[in-house]
């Protein structure tokens, strides 16, 4: 017995509790930065999709071989490219892709629920995008259906569009888009239906802008589009927030030029607008609780080992308890330090980056057949910016409604 | 001794982890898509028009359509042409796949009991019938009488919907009407429709 307790003894001076605890917290240390860096990083390394700054050729690739959450991402983006380049087949695919999944966002999503978690970033879950790109994306495709002479699945769009926007945190400014409400309100009137509540709606949300009354006699529908639209970035003290920079557009209006006509075409819908007023998101707590626990367990880390420390080079004896419980508590910190730099609340700044900041319209009538459209972007002082001037070449049929689709970044001279 | 540093070490680590644990969000995982038939519940996609939607409301109207007096003790088949449906919801949809699934269904249910004109195809037979005409092909009748027949009925729909959204999560109605009119009084022979209801909440990562 005494031999036992003697043996115990040599072994604690020789090799102590506290030195031993500190070696496994050290051993396990590596093991859990590992775990924690290969589950943060799992996801990234698997797509290396080589990109031109080609839209039109990066966009076709990263949806074939790019990681599938950003597949609805690159999508939009095409999409708006595509558009402006007169593509509108290519478009309506790339958002009838976008959108079926778009519709299909309800429910649990094992990369959503991932990316909620503390050591998963936002930037995990598959991308559909903020309310105001979500809008904009049914916004572009009820334009392509209208082209295509489905009212009724334009006007659908357009409601979509403003469900979309039905989530702002004030009731303000839910639902408050005003051209595709005008336009529902129009496709209504085309189809022999009452677009009054629609037009009316539209103008409560208009505010400054004068909208016309209904013109169904009116064949052609130009939507325009123009100036920079938001940016995503993030900012707080781990880039837990999102926020929305917004650009001075140096394009303030436009003019429509055919024959007689000459037409100014004021700013209807400010993308920027609706980009800023959403509020707040129910992802903004989680990520807001993440950056806390971020915040809070390296605190404490620095806490413990700085304490521990103390504790453990004070002027106690060799093998005190003060010893013992300065080394376990600068393990538990270290342990705490890694536990806080693999927590990630940093906000998902992905985003549809060719986005406008205004859109807008004008209804025209106009005889059958070719008619040459000049459409010019103007700044301020009403002169028209003579590099973003388009040409295009409108043929108007003999029955239905044409529309032209023309941004400041449209390639000319167009056909439509 | 050895109980003290342990004690240290979980306590502090326990700390950590719960004293720091976030907030709760309410239904963080989402609420599946619930389809809420009378009967019937099951998951689906999205709020909108799915192909269930449209295998179960063609099947019903075809059935429907089939009991009504001018068809079932019709002498002649009566001659059916299909007038687009009007979409009238915030679901986009291929407006065309109804009435080709009712007039399939109707096909094969009816046993030539109606007749459907291929109207949409107008085009391609009046280009053959004046190639007959001029005699650039052949006609196994008088290419210069007129056949293409008129419209007994025209059957026709609409789609109209109603959507709810709050923070519990989306609500949308749909209600699914066929008509069937007398091509020449105007009349709205058969009337029936379908509603469907559907809700669902997504993941908190997307709200």
């Amino acid at each position: 017995m005494t031999q036992r307790y003697e043996a115990a003894k040599l072994r604690e001076i020789c090799f102590p509790t506290s030195l031993r605890l500190c070696v496994f917290a050290f051993k396990a240390i590596p093991i859990v930065a590992l775990l924690l860096l290969s589950v943060g990083c799992a996801s990234t390394s698997a797509y290396r999709v080589p990109l031109t700054g080609d839209i039109m050729v990066d966009g076709p690739r990263m949806i074939a071989e790019g990681p599938p959450r950003d597949r609805v991402l690159w999508q939009y983006r095409t999409a708006a490219a595509a558009m402006r380049r007169g593509d509108f087949e290519q478009a309506k695919a790339l958002l009838d892709a976008a959108l079926t999944r778009l519709q299909g966002v309800y429910g649990a999503d094992a990369e959503a629920r991932k990316s909620r978690g503390l050591f998963n970033e936002e930037a995990r879950k598959t991308f559909i995008g903020e309310p105001y790109e979500r809008s904009m994306a049914y916004f572009y495709r009820g334009v392509l259906y209208w082209m295509d002479g489905e009212l009724d699945n334009a006007r659908a769009c357009f409601r979509s569009a403003e469900f979309e926007d039905s989530g702002a945190e004030v009731s303000e400014y839910r639902g408050d888009w005003v051209l595709p409400d005008y336009l529902a309100g129009l496709a209504t009137t085309k189809l022999g239906g009452k677009g009054d509540d629609e037009l009316k709606r539209a103008r409560a949300n208009a505010k400054n802008i004068n909208l016309p009354d209904y013109q169904p006699q009116a064949n052609v529908l130009f939507v325009l589009e123009y100036g920079p639209g938001p940016q995503k970035y993030s900012s707080g003290e781990y880039a837990e927030q999102l926020r929305f920079r917004t650009r001075s557009s140096s394009v303030v209006s436009a003019q429509i030029k055919t024959g007689s006509i000459n037409l100014q075409v004021a700013p209807t819908d400010d993308v920027n607008f609706q980009a800023t007023t959403r509020g707040g998101r129910v992802m903004d707590y989680v990520l807001a609780n993440k950056a806390v626990f971020k915040s809070t367990t390296s605190a404490v880390g620095d806490a413990a080992i700085i304490s521990g420390a103390i504790l453990a080079s004070g002027r106690n004896h060799r093998n005190s308890a003060a010893d013992e419980i300065g080394l376990g508590l600068m393990a538990a910190g270290i342990l705490s330090k890694f536990i806080s730099a693999a927590t990630t609340p940093e906000a998902d700044t992905r985003q549809w980056d060719n986005l406008p900041q205004f859109i807008s319209f004008a209804t025209l009538k106009l005889a059958p057949g070719e008619h040459v459209v000049t459409v010019e972007f103007n700044d301020i002082n009403g002169a028209p910016l003579s590099h973003l001037t388009k040409n295009i070449t409108v043929n108007v049929p003999s029955d239905g409604d044409k529309v032209v689709f023309v941004s400041d970044a449209s390639i000319t001279p167009q056909s439509q | 001794m050895k109980t003290i540093v342990k004690l240290t070490f979980v306590i502090t680590t326990a700390a950590l982890v719960a004293g720091c644990a976030s907030k709760g969000v309410r239904n963080p995982s989402g609420v599946p898509v619930t389809r809420l038939n009378a009967d019937e519940q099951g998951f689906v996609a999205g709020t909108g028009v799915e192909s269930q939607d449209l295998v179960s409301v063609t099947d019903q109207m075809a059935r429907s359509i089939l009991r009504i007096p001018q068809i079932a003790n019709a002498t002649t088949p009566p001659i059916i042409v299909l007038d687009p449906v009007e979409n009238k919801t915030r679901f986009p949809i291929n407006k065309d796949i109804f009435l080709t699934r009712l007039r399939s269904e109707l096909n094969k249910k009816a046993l030539g009991k109606v007749t459907f004109l291929a109207r949409d195809r107008m085009a391609a037979l009046e280009k053959e019938r004046n190639l007959k005409r001029e005699g650039s092909v052949t006609s196994s009748s008088d290419a210069g009488v007129q056949e293409f027949k008129g419209a007994d009925y025209f059957l026709t729909g609409t789609l109209e919907g109603m959507t709810t959204r709050t923070a519990a999560g989306t609500s949308d109605y749909i209600l699914y009407a066929f008509q069937l009119i007398d091509a020449r009084t105007s009349a709205i022979v058969w009337e029936d429709n379908a509603e469907m209801k559907k809700q669902g909440l997504e993941d908190a990562a997307y709200r």
